[in-house]
């Protein structure tokens, strides 16, 4: 386990000259993903043509909901992992790593680790522009921002995703392609999740639905807890639901591994 | 007029293709079906949020609304069946050289690489499209014209040409940037613009995207056709438009291409 541990900063460091190679993919993705944040801008501007509040939601507090998303989504989303464990998996690319002592799980999240930063990086630039401008235009409300609850929440949001896209990925060992799972899991984590809109919007039953599914836990409470509209019993509750799905998609991914392991056939040299 | 013919049997051929290979793999066909339908109804479920709280937006009440992003999901299957699995594959043909092989065909480069893959599932997409905006038309009660059919037809024909246009200028990117794979998600993220009703927007926003790059013309037009028979200026700014940013991407394409070297041996 020492030896494993070892290895670990040379994982990350591998895993970071890989993605950095590729800077201005970052670069491009970073940006893109400052679109929809000027789509929302300008469609909810008209739906608040002559309103305060929509929920509970004043124009200033939605804008600032949506910014948040873009540095939780930099911090925590991955970027094509589950298709390169996929591929590793469907190719049979295993082998050299299965030789290696380093549990798959740490060596996985080692290279998302590494991936993150990365993209930290080439994000830093244009997340930072995008909070510069909105505050020209309109007065976020950055005042109730609260990160002793966010990092946790940021945290655990990472976690999250990164159990759930293992989980995905490793069930590669079943399926010969699966990305039309992988698509239809974004479509739910983008609704369900509250990419598209704050879950609180939503009607009162499906709130309480939403919020006992994994996706909400994403982006849409790491978000709220950041800016701050929690109380601390919702943050409570939440922080729980979003460890206890982390774990959960943990072991599965763990009984998943140790199942398909049985099934993979090595290929190759 | 023979060379198109050529071309229109050469595309007909590559159907044919993709058409037995969906139904090779039934199982997937039907999943990718299920995905992209999952991503209309996330849309026309924001436009249920949003109009539980707001009457109208812009203007545009719930059901012009659906019209409006039911139109934009007809334009988007149809270029996701036809012209997108192609395009797409464009960053990959160039990294591996696998360009070469189209290149030494005898027929257009751009057309090549334009329809050498299809995908049959959103075909089917389309025509759940197409199903919700003649059913959100009826709760409109508006039936509409054969004329006003035809023109919103016709609509529809230019908006798949700004896809198109995007697409091929983004991918294209591929000659210059090694790694061009977020290309594709710039051209979800930018076209997240084609959603919103021109109304909602002004200033330099709405200057770019009806001149530079008409993405708040694409389903805006067509959809105003059918609910609220849009005048003549509009259409013709949005065919003119269509064309010449068609015509910019194919250049810029070609532009491209002159930097192309093949990286097999």
């Amino acid at each position: 386990m020492t030896a494993a541990l070892r290895s670990l900063p040379t994982v990350f460091s591998i895993g970071l000259q890989r993605q950095l190679a590729y800077r201005w993919n970052y670069l491009l993705r970073a940006l893109f993903s400052a679109v929809p944040l000027l789509v929302s801008w300008v469609f909810w501007e008209a739906v608040f043509q002559g309103k305060e509040t929509v929920g509970r939601y004043t124009l200033a507090g939605l804008l600032t909901y949506y910014a948040v998303l873009l540095i939780v989504e930099a911090v925590s989303s991955p970027a094509d992992d589950d298709f390169q464990i996929s591929r590793e998996i469907r190719e049979g690319m295993l082998n050299p790593i299965l030789l290696r002592p380093l549990p798959y799980g740490l060596y996985r999240a080692t290279l998302f680790l590494s991936g993150r930063c990365a993209y930290l990086v080439a994000a830093f630039i244009p997340v930072l522009l995008c909070f510069f401008i909105l505050s020209r235009v309109i007065h976020l409300e950055s005042a109730s921002f609260d990160i002793l609850r966010g990092l946790p929440a940021l945290f655990g949001s990472a976690l999250l995703q990164f159990s759930l896209t293992l989980c995905l990925s490793l069930t590669s060992f079943w399926f010969l392609d699966i990305s039309s799972l992988i698509f239809l899991v974004y479509s739910l984590e983008f609704l369900a999740g509250g990419h598209v809109f704050p879950l609180d919007l939503l009607p009162a039953p499906l709130f309480t639905i939403a919020r006992l599914l994994p996706f909400a836990y994403e982006y849409w409470f790491p978000a709220a807890a950041l800016c701050g509209t929690l109380s601390h019993r919702e943050w409570q509750i939440g922080i729980g639901m979003q460890f206890a799905w982390a774990i959960f998609f943990l072991f599965l991914a763990h009984l998943l591994w140790k199942a398909g392991l049985r099934k993979y056939t090595a290929a190759g040299g | 007029m023979l060379y198109f013919i050529h071309l229109l049997k050469l595309w007909l051929i590559q159907v044919r293709y993709a058409i037995t290979r969906e139904l090779a793999f039934r199982a997937n066909f039907f999943a990718w079906v299920i995905v992209e339908l999952a991503w209309f109804v996330l849309q026309l479920a924001f436009v249920g949020v949003v109009y539980q709280h707001v009457d109208s937006v812009a203007g545009w009440n719930r059901y012009e609304m659906i019209v409006l992003v039911a139109t934009n999901q007809l334009i988007q299957q149809i270029f996701t069946a036809f012209l997108m699995p192609g395009l797409v594959k464009l960053p990959d043909l160039v990294r591996t050289g696998g360009l070469d092989f189209l290149l030494l065909k005898p027929a257009p480069p751009q057309f090549l690489v334009s329809t050498s893959s299809l995908e049959i599932g959103p075909v089917a997409n389309a025509g759940i499209a197409l199903i919700v905006v003649l059913s959100a038309l009826h709760s409109l009660a508006i039936t509409p014209t054969l004329s006003a059919t035809f023109i919103y037809l016709l609509l529809v024909l230019a908006g798949l040409f700004v896809h198109y246009a995007l697409l091929l200028a983004l991918v294209s990117f591929t000659f210059w940037i090694v790694q061009a794979e977020s290309v594709l998600l710039g051209y979800y993220s930018i076209f997240q613009v084609a959603r919103l009703p021109r109304e909602a927007t002004r200033g330099w926003f709405r200057v770019i995207f009806t001149f530079a790059i008409p993405l708040l013309l694409v389903a805006n037009v067509p959809a105003s056709v059918l609910i609220r028979n849009a005048k003549i200026t509009p259409i013709l700014l949005f065919l003119g438009t269509s064309l010449s940013a068609a015509l910019l991407a194919s250049l810029f394409f070609y532009l491209g291409l002159r930097r192309y070297q093949s990286a097999s041996s």
